[in-house]
């Protein structure tokens, strides 16, 4: 099977900061330090584990970025893909879903990929558009949120469990080719073994210019950053760490919750 | 009367009940007015949709299209994703809106993709900047919030559920339906019906104290704080996000977020939760929130109550003391609280 793993690279979101600016529009510091999506893991777990029990073939991975977004693909091999694609942008802008999809689908259409998997949504943007706005451009079935594949009966399906509110998971059996988004929890993925890591260091990946493709239609501006509202008092309590302890002991009795 | 419409809403029903997030929508919809005047109307898609399109003319005074498709039963993306995107092709509205749901977050960007529309996703606020309008969304795991606005002729937007609420206007006239039929076909997708998660071994929906953690707990072995701190407080239970649950440190049924358990206890302790929205959404009816996190800029803050900026690895050992010091106090004969309770 020839599958296609889309992955992103994104700041590590632990490590940023919200600055308040004079001019009161907040604004983001980041570290410097970006990794591989959180979500995106779980895809490229899928697509090794796809490839062993059917013990043969092919895993490309790809993503789209500046000259800094060739180093997510490093992990995915470590993991055990094949080869990695690095679709390159001019600048640092994240240029959008709908870019981001028109240009993995450019890519993606000729090497006709029987299975491509995401992430259910990257850390950063958090839009969760890509994949389903990749499958509309390649005119494949597709299922977000999916949390269980197994084979079918039919050996050219797909049964998928995807996740709807509330605990609820629907069944569902999907003729391939076919885009799946995954959410975390569908599986544990491994670590990346150090030899595999090492071929990926020594192996030379495949870049496109992004100027090369065709330009998408579409297109979102974000025109600023805003501090989210406060919903609640947001009490904050000030002192050591003990003094803190203390006065919160304090509150939950004067509250009854003792 | 048209059947043209600026601002169409796209309702939600299954089984031909009309989900509560339809109404919202016609509420949001009203606020975009505010901004970009114009009519608005109400979309919905499925098999027998008669009656539930008639309640929501009614309840919402508005316009509703029923667009009646046999053997579309269910939802499932794509034949609903052709007929919608058929409908909004030929319709030409300056925005779609649809519910932030496991539903409309996935035909959205399908949709918009088809029909070279614009597509933002998760809006829970609207406001206007640089002459545009603007959309409000989560962006960084919520820490703050980007305003976004679409360069194309329609706007296909996704709305967190909740966040506007819907008041029947007094003295509205009740609206009108318009009948559609369409034909669709799911080849490629074959609906088998639904199943729950996991078995329900807990009921964190019941307790009135729920302690619940997120990956600020550091390691399985920390778990165990989390449930010294509930055996301090009466009926208190734990809980956790979802990253908790799938790494396999709590079972699923202690799930807090959309895709879990929706809960309201009197109180809530976040230890270590950064506050996502998915899992805010499950806990925002809490009646006490008390936040402990590391990290200052945690989006969690924004829903507390009470806000404490400390690791909870090293603060829950002192909270637990103090609180049992003032058990203690209380009674003394009571017994030492705080050990672990392994639910």
């Amino acid at each position: 099977m020839k599958i296609l793993v889309c992955v992103k690279q994104v700041p590590d979101i632990e490590r940023i900061s919200v600055r308040n600016n004079p001019s009161g529009m907040p604004a983001l510091e980041i570290s410097g330090e970006f990794r591989l999506n959180y979500f995106d893991e779980f895809a490229v777990e899928e697509a090794v584990r796809i490839k062993e029990r059917m013990a043969r073939g092919r895993i490309d991975v790809i993503t789209v970025g500046p000259d800094r977004a060739a180093d997510v693909l490093k992990r995915p091999i470590g993991m055990g893909a094949d080869a990695g694609i690095h679709l390159r942008t001019p600048t640092d802008a994240d240029p959008g879903p709908a870019a981001v999809a028109s240009w993995i689908a450019e890519c993606a259409r000729p090497r006709e990929y029987r299975l491509i998997l995401c992430g259910s949504m990257s850390e950063d943007g958090m839009n969760g558009q890509v994949g389903p706005m990749l499958a509309a451009r390649l005119n494949l079935p597709y299922a977000t949120q999916v949390i269980a594949i197994t084979p079918a009966s039919d050996p050219s399906m797909l049964s998928i469990q995807r996740e709807i509110e509330g605990g609820i998971r629907e069944m569902l059996e999907i003729r391939m080719p076919a885009l799946l988004t995954l959410q975390p929890g569908i599986n544990r993925p491994r670590y990346p073994s150090l030899s595999r890591l090492l071929r990926a260091n020594r192996q030379g990946l495949e870049t496109v210019s992004t100027e090369a493709l065709e330009p998408a239609g579409a297109s979102i501006d974000c025109l600023g950053l805003v501090a989210p509202e406060k919903r609640r008092a947001s009490q904050v309590l000030t002192g050591s760490t003990r003094e803190k302890a203390e006065r919160l002991a304090a509150i939950l009795e004067e509250k009854a919750f003792l | 009367m048209t059947e043209s419409v600026d601002i169409m809403v796209i309702g939600i029903c299954t089984d031909g009940r009309v989900h509560p997030e339809t109404y919202d929508l016609i509420a949001f919809g009203r606020r975009l007015q505010a901004f970009r005047p114009g009519t608005l109307g109400v979309c919905i898609l499925g098999q027998d949709v008669g009656a539930a399109a008639r309640e929501v003319a009614h309840q919402g005074s508005v316009q509703v299209t029923a667009i009646e498709c046999p053997g579309l039963s269910h939802y499932v993306s794509e034949p609903y994703g052709a007929v919608l995107a058929e409908e909004i092709a030929a319709a030409k509205p300056v925005f779609v809106c649809t519910a932030h749901t496991s539903q409309g977050w996935e035909w959205t960007p399908a949709v918009a993709a088809r029909i070279g529309a614009g597509c933002i996703c998760g809006v829970d606020g609207l406001t206007e900047s640089q002459g545009r309008i603007c959309f409000q969304k989560d962006v960084y795991g919520g820490k703050i919030k980007g305003l976004f606005a679409s360069n194309t002729a329609t706007t296909i937007i996704s709305v967190q559920p909740g966040v506007f609420k819907f008041t029947p206007a007094p003295g509205a006239s009740s609206g009108c339906v318009i009948r559609k039929n369409a034909t669709c076909r799911s080849e490629r997708t074959r609906y088998l019906g639904t199943s729950r998660a996991k078995a329900d071994v807990s009921d964190i929906t019941a307790a009135p104290i729920l302690v619940a953690v997120g990956s600020g707990i550091g390691n399985q072995e920390n778990i165990k704080l989390a449930h010294r701190l509930a055996g301090c407080l009466p009926k208190a239970a734990v809980a956790g996000t979802r990253i908790i649950c799938d790494r396999g440190w709590l079972g699923y049924s202690r799930q807090v977020g959309v895709s879990g358990a929706t809960v309201a206890p009197a109180l809530y302790i976040a230890c270590g939760i950064s506050g996502a929205s998915q899992h805010v959404m499950g806990m925002r009816g809490a009646g006490c929130v008390i936040a402990i996190n590391s990290d200052p800029h945690a989006p969690i803050f924004n829903e507390a109550d009470i806000c404490i900026v400390e690791d909870i690895t090293r603060f829950i050992p002192l909270i637990q003391d103090a609180c049992v010091r003032r058990i203690n106090n209380k009674d003394p004969r009571s017994g030492v609280p705080g050990s672990p309770r392994e639910e």
